[in-house]
């Protein structure tokens, strides 16, 4: 087709945010149902890691608001709805092949609700996720508008990433795709990189101490970095 | 109702929870507006397909075509010479009364001579066999993407009944459409216009553009310069577009022909539109031709304009207007649907027989004070066909509407889309008030 409008960039971009953001959060829910095997106290450092106040009365409070409640801005299921609520005005560049993976995955978290085994019930979301971009790479001919998932994608990972204090490593290789991802941005578009915060990003992770000590840094330069200013590059 | 072989019959209906569930997967839904509130639901579809045979298809097909022919014709007349009018066969009043009627398309000529590209004909087959045409759709017509891909979802659930029965296959219909959209391209890119997600066909909108290779779009992407129709790029550019599908109404299409408050229109649309830089689909100003009073003379459209008898019939209709079918009116309102030519969806159809006789009388007044609005029907005793009910097979009241496509010929699409109404006591048929559908099998011999 070769024409996109800014109101589809914006939410091709947001499409991959939040499928993305659906994704680690549900990763991350996963490995912290199995730390609090042996301690059910481990959620708190979630909530810490988000700068979130601690309102549960107990763990599975917890778990069930964070996995299942549409409400909580922080949920996987709140990621899930925005992720659909993009997803469906994009049919016609992802396709319905795409978007019915998105269904399903609503479909599945709704009916997980009810299970005795929550965790296990949620198994075949990440199925499900790995064929919505196996179908995204299938069915996109444009590399320009799926580069704007990627980007959304791989931004949010990093900034999730980051945020839930994940090994220097995993963040550094992340860091790595989102500037190709960006390297392939055509000029005079809306996801140009400001370049002051690209530097402060750059500078965040050159080192694993580095990583450590600017965590919060390395998250707000993610905040700002399609900002406007002179040096877009 | 033509038999299909059983073995396959009762797989497709055995495994109508599939179907279903297929249907829900790919988003098949529609939006309704209840209370003030959207409400995405998806579409009850019932499996037992209504099958049409061949030789009743070949028919049905002859008489489409040349009803729309005939209607294509009208509107190029009544936008230009008015011969129609002035030969006395269409009275004026009806011309120019009627809501669709759009002055400012006088004079207009779209490429081609199409007006409406895409008409969507509804018709309903009586107990006898014979089909009578309910109504004619010209303006936005919508429907044709449920038994798409209905078809689509049925050949994966119940292969062997597709196998055993010859069944013309539908999912050419994307490429029909396109075909159609190119003939009426007046150079640039194809684009269908929707009001947004929450319109009530948001999903055919998507999934057509989908399946077209059409760019999908909302008013505010687009824009006319020097009276050509572009769309804004996210770099800052602009693409022409040569085509527009557009799913609003005419009156919200250009706030500065048409509605100024409108907030979903293209200011200067109609511009680009009759300088012929772009192609508008269907035409607007089209309601003039199916507005329900009208509806009456469209036979005579035929005789007029092709010099053919009509091949399909028109259920019996009187129009109040004239003094004889006043007369008849007044006499038998008990036992006739009266419908509001103004209104559409299934909304302002009344039956006689549904009156108090208080009611009755009170209507019988207002269709005195104001015959011109009113068209009176006998009711056809149409052709039940059976739905699955909680999986108990009922009979329940349906229609059909065919869509006919005029691009460089006009062409009917072998397939289209069959209402139910799920209410055993209730004609309406429409989703908006609760109906289903089913797909609709032509028989290739």
């Amino acid at each position: 087709m070769g024409t996109i409008s800014l109101e589809h960039s914006d939410r091709l971009y947001w499409l991959g945010r939040y499928t993305e953001r659906f994704f680690t959060t549900l990763k991350a829910l996963g490995d912290l149902y199995d730390k609090m095997i042996e301690s059910k106290q481990w959620y708190k450092q979630y909530l810490e890691n988000f700068g979130l106040a601690d309102t549960y009365a107990d763990s599975k409070l917890f778990m069930r608001s964070f996995i299942f409640d549409k409400s909580n801005p922080n949920s996987a299921s709140f990621s899930l709805e925005r992720a659909y609520d993009n997803g469906i005005v994009l049919r016609e560049e992802i396709s319905t092949v795409s978007l019915s993976y998105l269904q399903m995955a609503k479909d599945t978290l709704f009916k997980a609700e009810q299970s005795n085994n929550i965790r296990m019930s949620l198994l075949p979301l990440e199925d499900m996720l790995y064929s919505f971009w196996g179908s995204i790479n299938e069915h996109i001919f444009d590399d320009e508008i799926r580069n704007i998932i990627y980007i959304g994608k791989t931004l949010e990972r990093l900034d999730m990433y980051v945020r839930l204090k994940y090994p220097y490593d995993s963040v550094k290789k992340e860091f790595v795709r989102l500037r190709k991802n960006l390297d392939r941005v055509p000029q005079g578009t809306p996801y140009r990189y400001n370049a002051k915060y690209m530097s402060v990003l750059t500078e965040m992770l050159v080192s694993e101490s580095d990583y450590e000590q600017n965590s919060v840094m390395a998250t707000e330069a993610l905040e700002h970095l399609f900002e406007r200013s002179e040096v877009l590059v | 109702m033509v038999q299909l072989k059983q073995g396959q019959f009762m797989q497709a209906v055995g495994n109508a929870n599939e179907i279903n569930e297929l249907l829900r997967r790919y988003g098949v839904k529609f939006g309704i507006y209840k209370n003030g509130v959207f409400n995405e639901q998806f579409f009850p579809f019932d499996p037992i397909p209504r099958v049409i045979s061949a030789e009743d298809f070949a028919s049905i097909e002859k008489g489409l075509v040349q009803r729309v022919n005939a209607l294509n014709e009208f509107l190029f007349d009544i936008y230009h010479e008015k011969n129609i009018v002035r030969d006395n066969i269409v009275p004026e009043d009806f011309i120019y009364i009627s809501k669709g009627y759009l002055a400012e398309c006088e004079g207009i000529t779209p490429k081609n001579k199409i007006y409406s590209h895409i008409s969507g004909i509804d018709l309903v087959q009586a107990k006898d066999g014979e089909w009578y045409i309910l109504e004619d759709n010209l303006r936005i017509p919508s429907g044709a993407s449920y038994p798409l891909i209905a078809r689509e979802l049925t050949r994966i659930a119940a292969p062997q009944a597709f196998e055993e029965n010859n069944v013309v296959d539908n999912r050419g219909y994307a490429e029909l459409l396109k075909e159609t959209m190119e003939n009426a391209n007046c150079g640039g890119v194809r684009a269908i216009l929707t009001p947004g997600r929450y319109n009530a066909a948001y999903f055919e909108h998507s999934y057509l553009a989908e399946l077209t290779g059409s760019v999908l779009v909302q008013n505010d992407e687009l824009f006319v310069e020097d009276n050509v129709l572009y769309h804004r790029t996210y770099s800052g550019g602009k693409t022409r577009i040569g085509v527009l599908y557009r799913r609003i109404a005419d009156e919200y299409l250009d706030p500065l022909t048409f509605l100024p408050g409108s907030l979903i229109g293209i200011p200067n649309l109609m511009e680009a539109y009759r300088s012929g830089n772009v192609g508008i689909i269907n035409a607007p100003g089209n309601g003039v031709a199916d507005d329900k009073g009208i509806y009456y003379f469209v036979p005579k459209m035929i005789k007029y304009y092709l010099g053919e008898e009509p091949i399909l019939k028109n259920a019996p209709t009187y129009l109040p207007f004239y003094d004889e079918d006043m007369k008849y009116v007044m006499d038998n309102l008990e036992s006739l649907v009266i419908k509001d030519v103004a209104e559409a969806g299934g909304y302002g159809v009344v039956f006689g027989s549904d009156l108090t006789k208080e009611k009755l009388e009170e209507f019988r007044k207002t269709i005195i004070a104001e015959p011109r609005r009113f068209i009176a029907q006998e009711v056809i005793d149409f052709l039940d066909l059976p739905i699955l009910d909680n999986g108990e097979k009922v009979m329940r009241k349906a229609d059909l509407r065919a869509f006919v496509l005029s691009g460089e010929q006009t062409k009917v699409w072998a397939s289209g889309l069959t209402r139910f109404s799920r209410n055993p006591d209730s004609f309406v048929v429409n989703s908006s008030q609760g109906g289903g559908f089913k797909d609709t099998w032509v028989l290739s011999r």
